[in-house]
């Protein structure tokens, strides 16, 4: 179609000049703006509340207004306290220990199982049962599984092996141990299910495609499989950082925090300041600190590979 | 009108009278809350689940309904004081570890019984409250005596026991027989015969307490008083790392290697549950054991369990702990729930509970039941040394409880470390704590 010199296409009405304030831009945000207040409601406003009752001092079930600002003191506090940076360490090598061996777990049973073998199905079921299991369930079964006296765990062990009892909740190491496998035992099925669900909705001409060209199942696995899944394996990633740091009940069961500080996560650390030693601000503090940590880890994590990134290019 | 008429009309009105002061003389204290509902919150143990019969009979009698929130004891803190800082809150009755008292007290959460003793309406004439036993009664219920939670002429009553305990030494007779030991008097005899009955009977010696916290710290407080030791001196000092201290943590230690499997995890459920499946020789604490003991479908060592006087070291001095019973500030049915109160801790109430399965509170209950139960004699004479100052009963004992000595504790028991660092160090803590909540102010005020 001809133009004119104008650029204006000839039997075509000029075009009105466009209004500075189109109401119409504004129809998307209506849409999400009742997503944005439940969030605001439900997240930000928690969050900025922990960040005010941070610069006070307050003791559960005594009036608020009685309570004394205390500016930073909290924060300056927090940042020269041992038991803090103790439970923030504990947290770190939880953190490392857990997600690793679930990923590779996760990741590992979900190619055994991806092609459909006999009792697949069955198995499927089987594996992700854990993580129906309510938290505070999985805290007293394995609690119980690792007593010392009567657990599961040490009456096989002294059966078959011959190994003597151990305090399994009692000692540091054994304990840290334990909440580690009581981990990986139920979260490691989450890591399954989101890599089953990827690799098998990963298109089958291109697996055909590298089938064709030679590759060998270690090249088609890793090099074409898991490269094509990265979204997701970040995704579940990225999930479990974030659970890591909110674990609270399972420890809060199965140990308590002890011995010791030995498995007092931060969320843990958290929750004993605040009702057993009636520090409301201070543990609003060192939730603050949580809150900074998990974001900065959230944020480096996507910045290596946002998912949703890709999406937008799509 | 004749004479014969104003007569007979004078005598209905008499008999209608006397019908009518008879009704009221008869009508039962109870009736004006009939139908009213109360909500008492305790703890899920034996003694509180054994009660719920005595419960069921109360709501028979009065018409008064009762609903029972029971919640593993070391919780009740949390949901308690989240009802009770309500405008209105759900409980009517609360029970409470007698280690909270003084938080509960100084924040204005409870009511006062001497508002309900007062009412003539409401009181039991038969009630009789100085026959419940003195150590229960100031331990559990007396708050602003001398240091703010012993007995004294300013304290007040805020609650009433019930599930209330001294300390006493229970003891496997076959066992220490097959060891050639016998049932322990004193501290130095106690460790004599750990490793004795560790090594001649392949049990564990004594139970204990011992999960980091308030268990690890309840099991240490057991020996600390029979010792000699307190926490703080009469300035709020923490003193609980000199000598007898050292000693007492000492002990734990020793508990540990010689009991039975696991002490460092345990709570009072494992620790009891330790003696009364046979995996342990004796047991320290909790008056409790006794009648848990009985319990088949918690013991398998009924009929073998002795009972004596908890140890003594330089002093004879058991626990005073357990729990009490109280009214809220915020309740909404104070008349019915102390009703409820009284009747549980009256005399009929209380030899109820007896015949139940539970824990007397009352010195003519105990006495009247001496000759049926093994372990009663043995709690009469117990009783006079149950020290009401065997831990500090502060607002800030819930902090240096957990946070201070049950990690300090832990180190102990789980480290062959040096133990008096460990105990300096605590006691560092635990100055810095009073510090921070103002304790020493009136002794820098007087040294200047």
């Amino acid at each position: 179609m001809a133009e004119t010199a104008t650029g204006r296409i000839p039997g075509h009405p000029r075009p009105r000049p466009r209004p500075r304030f189109d109401s119409r831009a504004l129809t998307p945000y209506w849409f999400i703006l009742p997503a944005v207040a439940v969030m605001a409601a439900g997240l930000v406003y928690p969050v900025l509340d922990a960040l005010y009752l941070s610069f006070f001092n307050w003791k559960i079930a005594t009036p608020f207004s009685k309570a004394e600002h205390v500016g930073l003191a909290n924060y300056v506090r927090m940042l020269a306290d041992p038991d803090v940076r103790e439970s923030l360490w504990v947290t770190i090598r939880f953190g490392f220990w857990t997600i690793t061996i679930e990923m590779v777990l996760g990741v590992a049973l979900a190619l055994m199982l991806e092609k459909p073998i006999r009792g697949a199905s069955v198995f499927r079921t089987i594996f992700i049962l854990p993580l129906m299991v309510s938290p505070v369930v999985v805290g007293l079964i394995w609690r119980y599984l690792f007593d010392a006296r009567v657990g599961w765990i040490n009456y096989y062990l002294g059966l078959w092996f011959g190994i003597e009892p151990q305090v399994w909740l009692g000692v540091p190491d054994l304990a840290f141990f334990a909440i580690v496998l009581t981990d990986i035992w139920q979260w490691t099925p989450f890591i399954f299910i989101i890599v089953i669900a990827g690799l098998q909705a990963l298109p089958s001409e291109v697996l055909e495609a590298s089938r064709i060209d030679g590759a060998n199942w270690w090249q088609q696995t890793f090099l074409v499989k898991l490269p094509m899944i990265r979204s997701i394996l970040i995704i579940a990633l990225l999930m479990r950082l974030i659970d890591v740091f909110r674990a609270l009940e399972v420890m809060y069961i199965m140990t308590g925090g002890g011995p010791g500080r030995a498995t007092e996560l931060l969320s843990l650390h958290i929750y004993n300041r605040a009702f057993d030693a009636q520090l409301l601000g201070y543990a609003s503090a060192i939730a603050v600190l949580l809150i900074v940590i998990v974001f900065g880890l959230s944020a480096a994590i996507l910045a290596h590979g946002n998912p949703m990134n890709e999406k937008t290019d799509v | 009108m004749n004479k014969w008429t104003v007569a007979a009309g004078s005598m209905v009105l008499a008999a209608f009278g006397t019908l009518l002061a008879a009704g009221t003389a008869a009508a039962s204290p109870y009736e004006k809350y009939a139908g009213s509902t109360i909500v008492v919150s305790w703890p899920a143990l034996s003694h509180f689940r054994k009660a719920e019969t005595l419960v069921q009979e109360f709501t028979d009698e009065t018409g008064i309904e009762v609903e029972i929130d029971a919640l593993q004891y070391l919780k009740l803190r949390d949901r308690q004081l989240l009802e009770m800082s309500k405008e209105e809150g759900e409980y009517d009755v609360v029970s409470w570890v007698v280690m909270w008292k003084g938080e509960y007290v100084s924040k204005g959460l409870l009511t006062p019984l001497s508002q309900m003793f007062t009412s003539g309406a409401l009181v039991d004439p038969e009630y009789d409250v100085d026959d419940i036993a003195d150590a229960y009664l100031q331990n559990g219920g007396v708050v602003g005596g001398k240091k703010g939670y012993m007995p004294g002429k300013s304290g007040g009553l805020y609650g009433v026991p019930f599930g209330a305990e001294t300390s006493i030494l229970a003891y496997r007779m076959d066992l220490l027989e097959q060891a050639g030991v016998a049932p322990p008097t004193t501290y130095d005899e106690l460790r004599a015969a750990l490793p004795v009955i560790k090594d001649k009977t392949g049990v564990g010696a004594l139970t204990s307490r011992g999960k980091t916290g308030h268990q690890v710290t309840a099991g240490w407080l057991l020996h600390l008083a029979p010792l000699g030791g307190k926490i703080f001196d009469d300035a709020w000092n923490p003193v609980f790392n000199n000598a007898a201290g050292v000693e007492a943590a000492q002990i734990m230690r020793e508990i540990t290697q010689t009991g039975p499997t696991g002490i460092p995890s345990y709570g009072f459920s494992e620790a009891s549950a330790a003696f009364l499946q046979g995996d342990a020789a004796m047991y320290i604490d909790t008056l409790k054991i006794a009648a848990m003991s009985r319990d088949p479908k918690l013991s398998k060592v009924d009929g073998k369990v002795g009972f004596a006087l908890h140890p003594v070291g330089s002093r004879c001095g058991s626990e005073t702990g357990g729990f009490a019973v109280g009214i809220p500030a915020n309740s909404q049915n104070k008349e019915a729930a102390f009703l409820f109160i009284q009747y549980i801790t009256s005399k009929a109430g209380d030899r109820r509970m007896v015949e139940l399965g539970g824990d007397p509170v009352r010195m003519s209950t105990i006495a009247h039941f001496a000759d049926q139960f093994a372990e009663y004699p043995v709690v009469l004479e117990q009783l006079p040394c149950a020290d009401p100052d065997w831990r500090p009963l502060i607002p800030e004992w819930n902090e240096l409880n957990i946070d201070v000595l049950g990690q300090a504790l832990t180190q102990v028991i789980t480290t062959d470390e040096p133990i008096q660092p460990i105990m300096d160090a605590a006691a560092e803590k635990a100055r810095a704590i009073m510090e921070r909540e103002g304790y020493y102010a009136w002794t820098r005020y007087r040294g200047q």
